[in-house]
């Protein structure tokens, strides 16, 4: 075997295996891309007890749907209900529609709670017991006793003649407005009635495939509502919705972002090359660039990402340029000299492009955002694939020049002769200040935008059923909540005790409607002490409000004394423990994160919270120990911008960085291949000023991207020397055009990330071809 | 044999008519004023008290409104139930203040005793098993809840009544009881009180 040889044959090899994995893959269904929306999402910092806590508010609601069914009267609702539910009580594999769950919890209510009652106390009434006098508490008594109706009983009027634990319970109850009814969930706004129907997805909400069961099947069934009940309203909400949507977009995007840019790039090179040949070469590079990104992908990452193929849809139209260049070389180049004499030659250019490129890709992978991640080395290791299958094999593959110069290469050459040069003239200087008076108006309308909507964008539709949902059952937000830890149990629900007695004012200022905590639950033991002395003192003294109830409802000393009795009776303290083995507690487990490395740890749910009560919420722990305010939504905003500010001097440092490895080869005339670039970025930036937009970190890791790429075709033509230039201009503007066509089309894309990515990349180019001709070498 | 079992289906037929509650004929005798005020007097026997307790005041029952329920003596205070909440005052105080939006459960209560106070039997009909009789000018209905949540919250109730409901009687499942017995029925513009009717 020749020298040259054993590297091709290693990598026909390589190659081969790649196929071969490739195949495997495919065939065992290992590539099953996820369209998890939280994929872009920063991973979470090393903290257990957060991440459980997101974990548990968040991926617990991963397979939950829920459906509302609503009609103006509670009967037909029921009846369009009754039809969903038909539906997909038909599909018991894929739905499992828990039963009257409401029910079994009221009635398992008072048995529990019911034992301790005496400490089960509102704050409310707990401070009324504190300020007022006996009177009040005898004419509460007597109240309670003269209306007819006093709604649902806990027992008899003689357990609780002050209505001490009726309101308890009541505001217990209050925590979800959602009521168990005719064996049903039951919810209401002032026009309709609506079923309440908790669904758990037994498929991954993640998977497509469970996607393309489940969807069709809750299509059907909300036909079935509205045939049953014409005028039924059928509001759903779930992660699983959400995912669909992103994965049908995504595939979606996939398809036209890969084959437009594939068909776009073929046409250009039949244009160019007029031969099936160098079309077939490229598409071989191409090729072997995405079965590298894939095996490696697939062996790096658990699950490949559906929005990391849309954007590695997008290595099609970067991928090819280290070919077209050579092609274009080859076909330029006098036939005398051998194919390997030739790639010796333009080694230094590719290899300098290729690092270029690798280094703006790199950008993505230094953010905290899995998705990014997964993107960069999606794209660097199908670039270094591709770029090694034009290093060797295009040599032995692409011998000869074929046929005639390129027509195309001839013009371009002739076009080049008159494309002015930069030099210190007066059409330079004047062309550099128009730039800068188009820079300086665009930039100044520049503003920064971090909003996590740029990430995920659901349809208007799916929101608002959600916002409506929400609202209607009161729902907790799940991005926003108060962490808690403590030592020991008792210390934990006394630091919630404490926050609390914050949160009342804010609830009561009306910034937010409520919140959910296992202390309402169950007091501190301190608590349950404190309170079982309060209503001895407050109630049951000898001359107390009870005595003096006595005498007016006709009863004697006797009397009295066993009331006392019974009220004071000891019972051991309701524990955490008792309430999380009731089923009364089920709907609220969540909240108690248990016992982990470093103690226990909890959360205080918040319901209701607006923008106006954020500042307020964020406040509300300082000071206190153990308590810290977690905000998803801020934190993700932050994150993007903390990274939009990062990666922008990471942008003016890759410059540097770029000059540098560019200096050994071309000295100071270096800024020859990165002016264009500089000039496109900010030229870029610009027009985004002026269409509007607010710069999001993607615009700034598209810039990264651009600086990878735009650098190449300014070296491409400072590799040139005047007769070939031809073969430079016709590199770079088939290398620009199928770039474009790449990012143009991802430009297209909902994802507003990938939208801005798309944008910026596609603007870039365009501009860096116009620029880099003027730059080329003397 | 065929015989007889024709027969015994007859039977049974005539029988099931014979039993048909007459809620259309009790509906026809009962007025439907859009106003309706009126006294009552309410003894409630409970669990572990040896004496009754007694009540009385007025009452009034508007309808798309809601209700009014006042009591006199032996201690002033007022209930007042609309579809979007139930209020109850000590004086001017508000001592307790239920929103629909927050409790859903009001509008039900608020439902049922609306359809109680009117004799409205279709309405409870929803809710509980009616059974009764028609006895020249009166009536007399014993409702059954017809769900262990509604036994557990109302209990059975009986009323009675011609015109309009002349008396309520309620079991609760604790063994609470209560009897409320109405009377000087007043209807239209005039029944309510100028303070009654600046409660609306």
């Amino acid at each position: 075997m020749t020298r040259r040889g054993l590297p091709v044959f290693l990598w026909t090899v390589i190659v081969g295996s790649l196929l071969a994995h490739n195949l495997y893959l495919w065939v065992s269904g290992g590539i099953h891309p996820d369209t998890d929306i939280l994929a872009l999402l920063p991973a979470e910092r090393r903290d257990p007890a957060l991440e459980q806590a997101s974990v548990k508010m968040v991926d617990a609601a991963e397979q939950r749907l829920i459906a509302l069914i609503g009609a103006p009267d509670w009967a037909e609702a029921r009846r369009a209900a009754d039809a969903y539910r038909e539906v997909l009580g038909r599909h018991g594999d894929l739905f499992q529609l828990t039963d009257q769950a409401g029910e079994r919890l009221e009635s398992g209510f008072l048995a529990l709670f019911g034992r301790y009652r005496q400490v089960l106390l509102t704050a409310a009434d707990e401070a009324e017991l504190h300020n007022r006098p006996a009177q009040f508490w005898i004419d509460r008594a007597l109240a309670k006793l003269s209306s007819p109706f006093s709604g649902p009983q806990l027992g008899a009027w003689q357990d609780d003649p002050f209505g001490l634990f009726r309101s308890w319970a009541q505001a217990r109850a209050q925590e979800t407005p959602v009521r168990p009814r005719d064996g049903r969930l039951f919810v209401s706004d002032a026009r309709r009635a609506y079923v309440v129907i908790p669904i758990n997805l037994r498929a991954p909400a993640f998977s497509i495939g469970g996607q393309q069961l489940a969807l069709p099947i809750l299509e059907r069934a909300r036909q079935a509502a509205q045939s049953a009940v014409p005028q039924a309203d059928v509001l759903e909400a779930g992660v699983v919705l959400h995912a669909a949507f992103a994965g049908a977009q995504a595939q979606r995007e996939l398809s036209i972002i890969g084959i437009g840019s594939l068909s776009g790039i073929v046409l250009l090179m039949g244009l160019a090359f007029r031969s099936i040949k160098p079309i077939g070469l490229i598409l071989l590079s191409i090729a072997v660039g995405c079965l590298g990104a894939l095996s490696v992908s697939s062996l790096v990452f658990e699950k490949i990402h559906l929005i990391t193929l849309v954007f590695g849809a997008s290595l099609i139209g970067v991928a090819q340029d280290y070919g077209i260049y050579f092609l274009c070389q080859r076909l330029s180049a006098n036939s005398e000299i051998d194919s390997w004499q030739l790639l010796r030659r333009v080694l230094p250019a590719l290899i300098l492009a290729l690092v270029t490129t690798v280094i703006g890709y790199t950008g993505l992978a230094l953010t905290p955002f899995p998705g990014l991640r997964q993107m960069a080395v999606f794209s660097v290791t199908g670039l270094i694939f591709g770029w090694l299958a034009v290093a060797l094999w295009f040599p032995t593959v692409a011998r000869e020049r074929a046929g005639k110069p390129l027509p195309l290469a001839e013009r371009c050459a002739a076009a080049s002769m008159r494309w002015p040069l930069i030099c210190r003239d007066r059409a330079t200087y004047s062309a550099l200040a128009a730039l800068a008076i188009f820079a300086a108006i665009g930039w100044s309308r520049l503003s920064a935008q971090d909003d996590i909507r740029s990430l995920h964008n659901p349809p208007k539709k799916l929101l608002d059923d959600q916002i409506k949902i929400s609202e209607l059952l009161d729902l907790p937000t799940p991005a926003q909540f108060f962490l808690l830890r403590g030592a020991t149990p008792e210390i934990l629900l006394e630091r919630e005790e404490t926050l609390k007695t914050r949160l009342d004012p804010l609830v009561e200022r009306k910034l937010l409607t409520g919140y959910h905590a296992i202390s309402n639950w169950v007091p501190s033991a301190q608590r349950q002490t404190s309170r079982h002395r309060l209503v001895e003192k407050a109630l049951l003294s000898d001359d107390g409000a009870l005595a003096v109830l006595a005498q007016q409802i006709g009863e004697d000393r006797h009397w009295v004394a066993a009331l006392g009795a019974r009220f004071l009776a000891p019972a051991e303290p309701l524990t955490v423990d008792k309430f999380l083995k009731a089923p009364a507690s089920e709907p609220w487990r969540h909240l108690w994160l248990g016992k982990s490395a470093d103690g226990y740890a909890s959360v205080v749910a918040l319901s209701g919270v607006g923008k106006a009560g954020l500042t307020a919420l964020s406040q509300a722990a300082d000071g206190l120990q153990a308590v810290q305010w977690v905000d998803k939504v801020g934190e993700i905003s932050s994150v993007l911008g903390k990274y939009r500010y990062a990666m922008s001097w990471v942008l003016l440092l890759s410059y540097l960085a770029v000059f540098g490895l560019l200096y050994p080869r071309y000295g100071f005339a270096g800024w020859r291949a990165l002016g264009p670039t500089a000039l496109a970025s900010i030229a870029t930036l610009a027009i985004l000023g002026i269409m509007g937009k607010g710069i999001e970190l993607f615009h700034v890791l598209a810039l990264m991207l651009l600086l990878g790429i735009g650098v190449d075709y300014g070296i491409f033509f400072q590799e040139q020397s005047g007769a070939e230039d031809g073969a430079a201009w016709l590199a770079v503007g088939l290398s620009a055009l199928s770039t474009l066509l790449s990012f143009g089309l991802l430009a297209l894309s909902k994802t507003p990330a990938l939208q801005a990515f798309g944008l910026t990349m596609a603007l870039g180019i365009i501009t860096v071809c116009l620029i880099v001709p003027f730059f080329r070498k003397q | 044999m065929k015989r007889l079992m024709r027969s015994c289906v007859w039977i049974i037929a005539v029988l099931a008519l014979l039993g048909a509650v007459p809620t259309a004929k009790i509906q026809s005798m009962i007025a439907k004023p859009t106003v309706l005020c009126g006294r009552f007097d309410q003894t409630k026997q409970l669990v572990g008290l040896k004496k009754p307790v007694r009540s009385r005041g007025r009452f009034c029952v508007l309808a798309e409104k809601g209700v009014l329920w006042r009591s006199e003596w032996p201690f002033a205070n007022t209930i007042k139930l609309t579809r979007d909440e139930i209020v109850q005052l000590q004086g001017e105080r508000v001592a307790m203040r239920l929103e629909a939006k927050k409790e859903p459960t009001v509008r039900m209560i608020n439902s049922v005793l609306f359809a109680l106070l009117a004799g409205d039997l279709d309405q409870l009909e929803k809710l509980f098993e009616i059974d009764g009789d028609v006895n020249h000018q009166s009536w007399h209905v014993t409702l059954k809840p017809r769900t262990a949540a509604l036994e557990r919250a109302i209990g059975a109730i009986t009323l009675d009544g011609a015109e309009y409901v002349k008396n309520i009687a309620i079991n609760e499942s604790s063994g609470d009881r209560t009897s409320i017995v109405f009377s000087a029925i007043q209807t239209g513009e005039g029944a309510m009180t100028v303070d009654e009717a600046a409660l609306f």
